[in-house]
Formats: C-alpha cells, structure tokens, sequence
C-alpha cells in the first residue's frame, strides 16, 4: 500500500487526506526567472508566446463582448430559471422539490461527513488562488465593453479580491490550514446571500389554452432566497449530524446504510415524494399487502430452508422446480405482481446456495428478500397509481430535473446489466458469451439516436394491447440498454486485470463459481474500473441532451425550442444555450476533477 | 482427503444434477430459448400491431416516388426513396471524412500544445480540452448553430475579405479548387509516374542498403510522381486515344445480357467470401492444426458468410440490380470516353473565386466557391472541436507513455531533437495513441447522426422525413443500423490494420 501511494505522489499528485509521502518539493522561481525559464527560453517559445497571448486576448475579448452586448436578453435566462428546472412543476406543490432537494443535501452532507471528504489547504495557497482570481477578473473587465463607472466599480472589486489573497499569503504564517469544505461552504454561502440582494428575474406560469411561461419583472429571489438558505442550513446540520455518527458508530453499518439510501433515493422521491400517487387505500390493503405478505412469508421461509448449507441438493432441484413454476406462472393471465414476485423468488433461490452459512448469513438473505420485495411491491403499485400532480403534456416534470431523473435511472438500470453483460462476455460459456458479444458490438457499432428514435416511437409497435409504457420510460429502457453496453466493456477491462492467481486460490478454497465471481472477482474488478466507470457516468450525463432531438422536455429543448418562441424573448437561442451548456460544463467538470481527486486519494490509477 | 479417494470419486457417476458440465448447458439453453422466444413474441406482436394500423413493413418505398426537397447533397430533388436516403448516406460519409481529417490535425496540435515547455501554450491546450470536452457535442452544436443563423445577411460587397471568403447567415464561402476536363489524361500521367517511382525509391533503397549512405528513397519517390505531375500538366492530352477503348468497352456491356453480371457477381461474391474464410481458418490453425476460434472469429466467419449470400439473394431476386451494374457500368464507360476526348487544350485543375448572385430579392452563394451551409458547418465545427479535444488527450498520453529514458538514451546516441522524435518516440507512442483514436474516430461518424438537431441532412434526417411520409419506421431504422454498422465495421478494420503494421514495426 504505502510503495503504491509513494509512487503516486512522486508522480506529482498531490496529498489527499491519506498522509502520503509529499512530492518532492519544486524550487519556487522568483517572478523574472519564472517568466524568463516558462515563456522566453528560446526563441521560438518567446513566439509562441506572443502567438498564444493574441488568441487568449482574441478569445476573451470575444467572449466578453459577446457576453456583455447590450443585444444579449440575459433576462431570458433569469427569468425562465424555473422552467429551465422543473418546466411546468405546479406551483402550489412546489413544496415536493424542495423537500427531494433537501433529501439529496441531506444525504449529501452526512456522506461528505461519514466518508471524511475534504482535504486541508494550507491558507497561503488560498491566498494564492485568490491572488489569480483576482487577477483575472481585473484582465476580463478591462477586457469587457463596459462604461467607465462599472469598469471602476468591478475594478476595485478585482483589486480587494487579489489584495486579501496578496495578505492572507503574507500574513498568514504557512502552517494554517483550512478545509476545502470550508472554503465551499463559504461560496455557497455567499452564493445564497447574492439570492437576498440581487434581483434575478421572476415568472408566472399561465394555464390557458395554451400553457406558457409570462415574464415580468420581479426577483426570482423572491421566491427562492428562504428555501436555499433552508437547504444550505440543512446540508450543513446534516454535514454535523455526520461527524457526530462517525464519531460514535462503527464504520461500516453507517457507510453501507448510506449507500442504501442513495439507492432507494431515485425511485423514493421519484415517484413518491415527486410525483404524489393519490394511493387507493382499499386496493392496497385488500390486494397489494396480502399479496407481499404471503410471498414474504413463505418466500422467506423457503429462503431460510434454502441458504442452510445442510440443504444440499435438494435445495437446488427445489430451486429449478421454483424456477419452472416462476415462467409457468409469468405465462398464464395473472395480476403482474404475483408473476414478478413469482420471477425474483426463482432467482434469490437459485442464489441461495452462493450466500449460504450459518444463522446470521442466513438471516441477512432473508433480510434482502423482503426489504427487495417489499421496494418492488411499493414500487410497482405506486408506478400503476395515478398521480396527483396535474401537468399539461406528457410527463409530470422537465427541464433540468428531467434530465437529471433520466441521467440517474439509466445509469443505476443500466449498471447491472452491463455487469451481467461482461461477465457473459468474459465467461467460457459460449452460448452466453456470443449472445452478450453480439449484443455489445452491435449497440456500439450503432449511434445513439437511432436507439433514442427507435424506443420512443417504435415501443408501443411491440407491446401486447392493454400495455402501456410511457415515453420517458422507454427511453429511459432503450437509454439503459445502449448505456449497458459500453458499461460492460469498462468492466471488461476490470474483469480481465484479475490474476489467474486469484480464480485458482478461490477455487482451491472449494469456491462455487458464483461464489468466486461474487466475493473475489468482482471486488477486485470492480475497485479497478472506477475511473473510466465515473467517465461513463459522465457520458451518461451528457447524452442525455440527446432527449431534446426526440422531443422530450429536457433542460436543451426547453432553452432552444420553447423559451425563444416566448414573446418577450424572441431569437434569445444562443444566451440561453450558452447558460445551459454553463450548467453541463459546471456539472461534468466537477464529476471529472471528484474522480481524479478519488483515483489519487485510492492510488487506484498506480496499479 | 488422500490422493485415491479423490481418485475414486472423480470415477463415480456424478448424479445430473450435479454435473457442473450439464448445469451449464442446461441454464445455457435455457437462457437462448428465452432470449428467442421473447424476440419471437415482440415479433409476433410487432407484426400483429402493424396489421391493425393497416401498414405493411416492406422496403417497397425505395423505388417508389418521394416528395422530399433537401438542402445539400449530390442530388437536392431526390425522385425515389433510395435515392434520398444515399443522398443522406453520402453527406454522413463527406461529413465524417472532412471531420475525422481535421479533427486529427486539431488533435495533434492540441495534444503537443499540452506537452509544450511554454506555460501559456500549456494553459491554453489546457483550456481548451477540459472546456470542450465537458460540454455535450449536442449542446455545442445547437449553439453553432444559433450563432451562425444570427450572423448578418450576406450581401453583395460583404464578407471578411469580398470576392475571397464571405461568412453570413447562408454559411462560408471560399475559393474552389476543382478538376477540370484534363484531369483523367492527367491522372494517366501520375499513374506512370507513381510506377517510375516505384522504381526509383526501390533503387535508392538498396543504394542505402548497400552503402549505408542517407539517400532518403522515399522523398525521391515523392518527387518523381510530382515531376511527372508537372510534367503532365503540358503533355496530358497525348492520353486522348484512351477515350476509343473505354467506348468499346461501353459497347461490350451494352451488348450483354443482364444474366451475365449476375452470375459474375455471384461468382466473385461466393469466391471471395470463400477464399477469405480459408484463408482465415489457416492463418488461426497452430503449427499442430489446432484450431482455436473466439465468438469474435466466429462472428467474423458467419458475417461473411451471410454478406456473400445476402448479395447473391439480391443479385438473383432483384434483376434491377444486375442491370442496374450493366446501365451504370455502360454509363460510366461513356463517361470515361466523353472525358478522354476532350480537347487537348483542357487544363487538369482549376479554381474558381466565391460569387455571389441576386436573383430575386436577397442575394445568395452562387456555385463557384466552395460553400458551407450553416447545418454543415455547425456539425462540422461540433465534431471537429470535440474531437480534438479526445484526440488531444490520447496524443499527450501516448507521447508522455515513452519511458524518458529512451530520448535520453537517443541524444545520448547523438540524435538531433527532430530525429529523436520522429524515429524514437513517436514509432512507440503512435503504438499507444492510435487504438483509442480509432474509437474516437468511431464515436465520431456515430456523432454525426446528431445534425438531425440542426438540419444537415444527413442520413438520420433524410432518414426521418422519409418515414414520416412514408410510414415505414421499421425499414428505415434497419437502414439506418446497417449502414452504421457496416460503417463501424469498416472503421474497426482500417483501425486494425494500422495496428498489426505498427506491432509489426516494433519487431
């Protein structure tokens, strides 16, 4: 471990919390020899340079003059921030997405805790950073159309920027340090403050024959300043409630809870908090709990009976009899949940054997029974309940909540399938690895928008009548298949940098093969494809403005087809594909740089 | 355990169920037969809707009359489906072909910017990579797009530079080169000249051979075939008599009856499918004639297999093809005598300045220059930024992937900079940059598809017009996956090729 971590930091990462050797220290130039050894070695470099600087002054003052012409309808932006979010998210339940984003902080916060997230900056680096901060804000307004006052006033602003940073590097002694979560909690908090003093647009929502978005003047402000500084203040409480469960709980049990409550966060708010099933009380208790109840009863008992290592081999011809009986019963006309119910039984039957041990194993098999029962059951009836929020259109929600509901589910569907898939890939069975290889290559060999095209208008085509599935479903079905298929190949990679050494140990160990896969290759295949795992998340994340060429109310196809036919805000195309490609930039970039912090925090890119 | 009950139970009868062997088979067979009889059920059921809505899937539309109007293409008034849709196919491929070339020049640049001693060429290579690549292609292009559709009108004395390079709302404009009537007779000259070079370099090879003396055989090959290039442009029209022998052979094929191309084509098609399959099945046979295949090589064989028997179905099933090839062969003929006869005095190239023309109220591009529409051009500029941005990427990991040790061992040698880098590490990085490359050159035709959003029409778009009057959704979308994947394919295997040679060169 610490050869590894050693390697990494002479590699010039840079320390994480893990205390690693630190770099060897580079010897700090003063300014001239630093300018004379970086841009004017030679003479071609002292080219170079001229060249460079004219495109970064080209490109700023481009970019400035675009940003600040008079013509630009920023307003735009500002005040159709709510449909850029939520599109047409009824106001008066607006309550719902506050208290989902007030989950995702909570979590958040207790996560940044619980996992010891951060690292300490010395405050002479702080002071730095705000040094060329600074700096560049004085090079972007002198850079920038401005009248005179407002280039003075940004001005001293630059300048009082640069000179705490020029203070707090001379004055603070280098030993101080202060936490990266401070110094966010310090721009988010300034952020929050800017909601109480700058007006930044307000909108009515209009139900009329036609549903559009009226802007007036006003303070978005207005509306949202109490509920962010809400959210603030409970992602910072969260934050402490963390430490304090760190502090007093063992490690694990609230590592893996949390993990538990990302999972069941999606589907949770989702279609409980966000959507409001109006839940039929009668049906539920006179159907849809009895019928959970007897499958958790028997279905655990049968479990229990299974998992018992004495069981032997009956255990598993009664687990290839449960399976028959699971596609004779999904074949015959029945209520859905009964033949589902009836599928996962088979499979946690078949799986018995691998997780099977004594009292305390076999109780937590049972454990993952119902609790995975029991999320379905609810799930599946609260899918099939009407819900209470009332929008015109096709789905509830839009804009950049859509686009984020569509980017997670993909991604949390699309993960075990492309684990399954690489696994068959890599097997050495032949009939699971040719059905899996074709699969793969021909997803990959084929764009993603003729998928897109072909689940959101074909999917009805291949239903039996009386089924009905949503467009945003099955896309998000077709999003999850292509997305797979890529999963899988990163795996792949993992599955294929386990040792020989490690099947053939877990094999002398007297491992099933199941058992093998579960508990020693795909942890260690797994830890491996981290890094290009998050790079496809990413991809995810960004594919998903593919959703605005089919037409589905995405954060782009609201910026570039609904708010510039707005009246007031005709041809405003570009502000407003520059701010959303503003928000992908900020979300991705922060994805990418968490998951380089990660690989140098674990050395996971050293082995 | 001892060694002989061990022994003793592995000569037992294993019960079935417990037959590791058989347990696999059985869940194996069992996972196919699901995975069929879903499919046969989707199918069914697809067929059984189709029926209800009274529409018949069948590729009738192909040949059938199209009401469709495109932007740009070989033909803006395509008559049949067919046509629309390889008009379609035709700018995916120009679009694809302009981007992966640029996209890898911008790459190089951008990878050896980030590599650069000088800091603010660092910083902006830099810039340039984590902004572009963290902001998805879609939104890049949509936002090309508004700016150039907001860009002012053109006019008739506008643009950068007037009668060079205009850019307005109608797209950019700039000078054509072109080839013009002497080009063929022309090209017969550098074909002569790329035998004699072929000669020349081989010469200058085995002086070196020989002497060890640095006789650089490539550049003269380079310069021979641009000698006779020169040379050809004032001696090509002694190539006219060419003209006489293509227009035999356009009488020949006029006079065949159309059974002849079918079997001909059938013939090669089987033959090479045939021979490729042999010849493959021996390259993987060991030295003991084992034969050890993967899915891969299993996929590979039954695609050619079926590819083959694909094309004799259509040759026999579907006689417009074969005199389709005849039509057109005869066709291509004339054409070829039409361009040997012109006039001597025909130059091999020519260039023409942008024009613009006013025909009705407002002023537009005339043919002259060489035109982007807007569509074009934000695909294009999409593609090739982003691009650039990955590609950039795999160059400064595959050039900071060569160890250090071996520049320094090779100026320790006495190398110069320029040779250190063009015979040390650019031969081993090349190894490294080039796989991931050849994704990014995949993921690039794929991303193509998305000038759907911005009104090139490309193959995806056409694609949509068509079966939005047609109806025929599910033929279309066959199109559609085949021509990507056929594109793919062909993408992987240039890829491919590229690496066996590198390998080959690091022995």
């Amino acid at each position: 471990m610490s050869e590894f971590a050693g390697l990494g930091a002479n590699l010039g990462m840079s320390t994480g919390m893990i205390p690693i050797t630190a770099p060897p220290e580079t010897p700090k130039l003063p300014p001239r020899e630093w300018v004379k050894a970086n841009l004017f070695s030679s003479p071609f470099n002292s080219v170079l340079t001229v060249v460079a600087s004219i495109i970064i002054l080209a490109i700023t003052r481009g970019l400035m003059s675009f940003i600040f012409n008079p013509q630009r309808q920023w307003d735009a932006t500002a005040t159709n921030l709510r449909l850029l979010m939520t599109q047409a998210y009824p106001e008066e339940q607006y309550l719902r997405i506050w208290i989902a984003t007030a989950v995702v902080f909570t979590l958040t916060g207790l996560s940044l805790a619980v996992w010891r997230a951060g690292s300490a900056v010395p405050l002479s680096d702080v002071g730095r950073r705000l040094l060329t901060f600074g700096g560049t804000i004085a090079l972007l307004v002198l850079l920038a159309p401005f009248s005179v006052r407002a280039t003075i006033i940004w001005l001293v602003v630059a300048v009082a920027v640069a000179g705490g940073g020029e203070a707090l590097r001379r004055l603070v002694d280098d030993e101080r340090t202060m936490s990266t979560l401070g110094i966010l909690l310090i721009g988010l908090s300034g952020l929050v403050g800017s909601l109480w003093v700058i007006p930044y647009g307000n909108h009515t929502f209009q139900l009329h024959r036609t549903p559009r978005v009226l802007a007036e003047p006003g303070t978005v402000a207005l509306t949202t300043k109490l509920p962010w500084t809400v959210m603030l203040l409970v992602a910072v409480a969260a934050y402490f409630l963390g430490i304090f469960i760190r502090e007093r709980l063992p490690t694990n049990a609230p590592r893996i809870t949390l993990l538990l409550l990302w999972l069941l966060m999606p589907p949770t708010l989702l279609y409980l908090v966000l959507r409001d099933p109006s839940f039929d009380m009668g049906h539920v208790l006179g159907t849809d709990i009895p019928i959970f109840l007897v499958y958790a009863v028997l279905g655990g008992a049968l479990l229990n009976w299974l998992a018992r290592p004495s069981t032997g081999e009956i255990g598993r011809i009664v687990a290839a009899l449960v399976l028959v009986a699971a596609f004779a019963a999904f074949l015959t006309p029945m209520r859905m949940i009964v033949r589902l119910d009836m599928l996962v039984l088979a499979a946690f039957a078949l799986a018995a054997p691998t997780f099977s041990g004594g009292p305390r194993a076999r109780k937590n098999y049972v454990i993952g029974w119902l609790g995975f029962l029991g999320i379905m059951s609810w799930l599946v009836t609260a899918i099939n309940t009407p819900s209470t929020v009332k929008v015109p259109g096709q789905f509830f929600i839009g804009g950049l909540s859509l686009t984020l509901i569509v980017a997670v589910f993909t991604i949390v569907i699309s993960f075990p399938l492309g684990l399954a898939l690489a696994l068959a890939r890599t097997s050495n069975m032949p009939i699971f690895r040719l059905l899996a290889t074709w699969f793969i290559e021909f997803v990959r060999g084929v764009p993603m928008i003729t998928i897109l095209i072909f689940f959101s208008i074909m999917v009805p085509l291949f239903l039996p009548p009386g089924m009905h599935l949503g467009e945003v479903a099955a896309v998000i079905i077709g999003y999850s298949l292509f997305s797979a298929a890529y999963l899988a190949e990163n795996v792949r990679g993992g599955l294929q940098s386990v040792t020989r050494g490690q099947h053939e140990a877990a094999e002398a160990v007297g491992m099933t093969t199941s058992q093998k896969t579960v508990f020693i290759v795909l942890p260690q295949a797994l830890r491996i494809s981290i890094p290009p795992l998050v790079g496809h998340c990413i991809g995810v994340f960004k594919e998903t403005s593919l959703l605005a060429i089919i037409g589905l109310f995405d954060v782009l196809f609201i910026a570039r087809s609904v708010m510039p036919n707005q009246t007031e805000f005709m041809g405003s195309t570009k502000e407003n594909v520059l701010f959303v490609s503003l928000i992908y930039w900020i979300f991705c970039y922060q994805m990418s740089k968490a998951s380089q912090r990660l690989e140098r925090r674990t050395g996971l890119g050293e082995r | 355990m001892t060694a002989p009950t061990t022994h003793e139970r592995a000569h037992q009868r294993v019960p079935l169920w417990r037959d590791v062997i058989v347990l696999k088979w059985v869940a194996q067979v069992f996972l196919l037969v699901v995975v069929l009889s879903t499919m046969f059920f989707l199918a069914t059921q697809a067929g059984d809707n189709l029926r209800a809505r009274n529409i018949v899937s069948t590729f009738d539309f192909l040949e059938r009359p199209i009401d469709i109007q495109l932007s740009e293409g070989i033909d803006t008034h395509p008559d049949t489906g067919a046509r629309a849709l390889w008009t379609g196919m035709v700018n995916t491929l120009r679009i694809s072909v302009a981007g992966i070339f640029f996209a890898t020049l911008l790459g190089i640049v951008v990878g050896l910017a980030r590599l650069s001693d000088n800091w603010l060429v660092r910083r902006l290579g830099s810039m340039w990579v984590e902004t572009l690549r963290n902001i998805p292609l879609l939104v890049q292009m949509i936002f090309y797009f508004s700016v150039l559709t907001t860009l002012p009108r053109v006019g008739l004395g506008t643009g950068p530079i007037n009668g060079w390079f205009h850019i307005s709302n109608k797209g950019i404009s700039m000078p054509r080169v072109f080839i013009a009537d002497g080009f063929y007779q022309w090209l017969m000259v550098v074909g002569v000249g790329a035998v004699a070079a072929h000669y020349v370099r081989r010469h200058r090879q085995r002086i070196q051979d020989e002497t060890g003396a640095m006789t650089s055989p490539i550049l003269w090959g380079i310069g021979t075939v641009a000698l006779f290039g020169l040379i050809g442009i004032f001696v090509h029209p002694m190539f006219t008599w060419m003209g006489g022998i293509f227009g035999a052979i356009a009488d020949l094929l006029d006079s065949l009856p159309i059974i002849a191309p079918q079997i001909l084509f059938s013939v090669v098609a089987l033959g090479v499918a045939a021979r490729w399959i042999s010849r493959f099945l021996t390259d993987h046979r060991s030295v003991r004639g084992h034969l050890s295949l993967s899915d891969d090589d299993w996929f590979r064989i039954a695609f050619a297999a079926l590819a083959s028997l694909i094309i004799v179905f259509v040759l026999v099933r579907w006689t417009g093809f074969s005199s389709w090839t005849l039509n057109s062969g005869r066709d291509l003929f004339h054409v070829l005598e039409d361009k040997f006869n012109v006039d001597g005095a025909a130059r091999p190239f020519d260039a023409m300045r942008p024009d613009i023309i006013q025909k009705s109220r407002f002023p537009n591009y005339g043919k002259n220059g060489l035109t982007m529409s807007i569509g074009f051009a934000a695909v294009f500029f999409g593609v090739v930024f982003y691009t650039s941005a990955f590609i950039g990427e795999n160059v400064r990991g595959g050039i900071l992937a060569v160890p250090k040790g071996q520049s320094e061992a090779a100026m320790a040698v006495g190398l110069g900079r320029g040779q250190v880098l063009r015979h040390v590490v650019l031969p081993q990085a090349i190894r490294i940059i080039l796989p991931p490359t050849g994704n990014q050159y995949l993921n690039l035709l794929k991303n193509t598809s998305l000038a759907v959003a911005v009104g090139y029409s490309d193959l995806v778009q056409i694609g949509q017009t068509t079966y939005n009057q047609t109806g025929m959704t599910l033929p279309v979308v066959a199109i559609w996956m085949l021509f990507y994947l056929s594109c793919s394919l062909s993408i992987s295997v240039v890829v491919n090729w590229f690496n066996v040679r590198m390998k080959l060169v690091e022995r």
